[in-house]
């Protein structure tokens, strides 16, 4: 399968003079589900922020498609690579939901027709369908970022970066976060995490890549990243693996870092005992 | 004595960026009255329907040495004077604490304004605002940069205002204070000659006897 995303060599230096990515080579095919782990300061951010231009390499280059993005606008850009940022209160300015949501797409030029379908489809999966008319500001703080996230999913863009979209979910938000990625990877878009929740992260993600101080460390498999041999490097960039991969490695049964691969583990061992 | 007071810090050069910011002001104030002064019929040269006067000239040149002093002032506070050190020595002398928190907080927000106009302008430019293009396009993308900006800055103050209540804010003891104050002796004389020095220019200037208009 050929790369949808090519990081080749990118360095980059903020203009205080942080060094905050360093020779990060990285390829992402398309439709893959990959998320960007590591301790706060470890470039997560600063890398996903090049796929949609926002920033442009020191060194190196980014190919979406083999198309350099050097050189072109952002604007352009994102209608190709959708981004929800950490915060939504960086971003809501309409006085309705569904104003906020069509945003995007309005920028990006879809038919009106495709907007309206397109926002209700955002507002739908992120559970938002009944708020259409209200003001943002009247939700609480969970649902402003889903509305954020409905934002960027109604662009229908084929990138999706999500940045911390779990934090500040319940339970229930955090299972719908986890629906909305399967349901893009389903219908072939590429997901791109980044996130502190490593359960979110073994459950949601097939691909886990680890950060520290700018470089990759780690990059696998949630099974090969939280697998026992990888603990010291997670504990580097201050990162524990989810409970199910701790649980499985003290009961013997490897790599478990999700609930289904731990029940299938000990299920196995069970019958085997047998 | 505002140049003088720059170079005896060491910021000379780090005062040029505030002078240059001058320029657009500086600009129009000598073209104003140079050209458009009423009343003056001192002409210096007729250019056309252009006749710029001697006392335009004059008077420009007095409105620019405000302007740079009043810059250059300005520059020289900020560039020498911690804003942490300005607080606690204004709590120190006795200004109350709402009024020395707003002044800090009106301060320190500067940066952070900055830092989130910089996170909202990523985020609606990665929802294809285009900040980029024509002119009109830039002009569309207004409301969702400044409102951002203007719901977020109003929920911190609101955030802020319970944080800082929570925190005993307006406890009626005198706060602790907690940071030393780096004042010596030369600094304290230079104080006073300064503040000699401005009573004796405003006094000088009022009598007349500098012979500003």
């Amino acid at each position: 399968m050929t790369a949808e995303i090519v990081v080749e060599n990118v360095s980059f230096v903020y203009p205080d003079g942080t060094h905050a990515l360093a020779d990060v080579d990285l390829q992402i095919p398309r439709g893959h589900r990959i998320a960007i782990v590591g301790q706060n300061g470890s470039g997560k951010s600063t890398l996903v922020r090049h796929f949609n231009g926002l920033l442009r390499p020191t060194t190196g280059r980014i190919l979406l498609d083999g198309l350099d993005t050097v050189g072109v606008h952002v604007a352009h850009l994102a209608s190709r690579v959708g981004l929800a940022f950490q915060n939504p209160d960086r971003q809501i300015f309409a006085g309705r939901v569904k104003a906020e949501v069509a945003f995007g797409p309005r920028n990006i030029g879809m038919a009106q027709v495709e907007v309206e379908q397109a926002v209700y489809a955002a507002l739908e999966a992120v559970g938002l369908t009944g708020q259409a008319d209200t003001n943002p500001y009247d939700l609480g703080y969970s649902r402003r970022k889903l509305l954020a996230l409905a934002s960027v999913l109604a662009m229908r863009t084929p990138i999706v970066l999500l940045d911390e979209p779990t934090t500040g979910q319940d339970a229930r938000g955090v299972a719908r976060v986890q629906k909305i990625v399967s349901d893009l990877a389903d219908t072939g878009r590429t997901v791109i995490g980044i996130s502190h929740d490593m359960r979110f992260v073994a459950e949601s993600f097939e691909r886990v890549v680890v950060m520290r101080a700018g470089r990759i460390i780690l990059d696998g498999t949630p099974s090969e990243v939280f697998a026992r041999e990888s603990w010291d490097a997670l504990a580097s960039t201050y990162l524990e693996p989810p409970l199910p991969a701790r649980i499985g490695v003290r009961a013997g049964v490897g790599s478990t870092p999700t609930d289904a691969l731990l029940v299938e583990a000990l299920s196995q061992r069970k019958v085997a005992a047998s | 004595m505002v140049t003088a007071t720059a170079a005896s810090a060491g910021i000379g050069r780090r005062m040029v960026p505030f002078a240059l910011a001058t320029i657009p002001l500086v600009a129009s104030i000598i073209l104003i009255n140079t050209f458009l002064f009423p009343g003056a019929t001192d002409t210096i040269v007729s250019i056309g329907p252009l006749a710029p006067t001697w006392t335009g000239l004059t008077a420009a040149a007095q409105a620019t040495l405000r302007v740079l002093a009043f810059a250059l002032s300005v520059a020289v506070f900020s560039l020498t004077t911690p804003t942490d050190d300005l607080l606690t020595d204004l709590e120190r002398r006795g200004v109350g604490r709402r009024a020395v928190f707003v002044i800090g907080a009106a301060i320190g927000m500067v940066p952070r304004l900055v830092e989130r106009a910089g996170e909202i302008v990523d985020s609606q430019r990665a929802r294809g605002l285009d900040t980029e293009g024509a002119r009109w396009r830039r002009v569309r993308g207004v409301v969702p940069l400044a409102a951002p900006m203007i719901s977020s800055a109003l929920t911190e103050v609101e955030e802020r205002t319970l944080a800082l209540e929570a925190r005993a804010f307006s406890a009626p003891p005198r706060r602790t204070t907690m940071r030393p104050l780096p004042d010596d002796s030369q600094q304290r004389a230079l104080r006073w000659g300064l503040l000699v020095f401005v009573v004796v220019a405003v006094a000088a200037s009022v009598s007349g006897a500098l012979g500003i208009p």
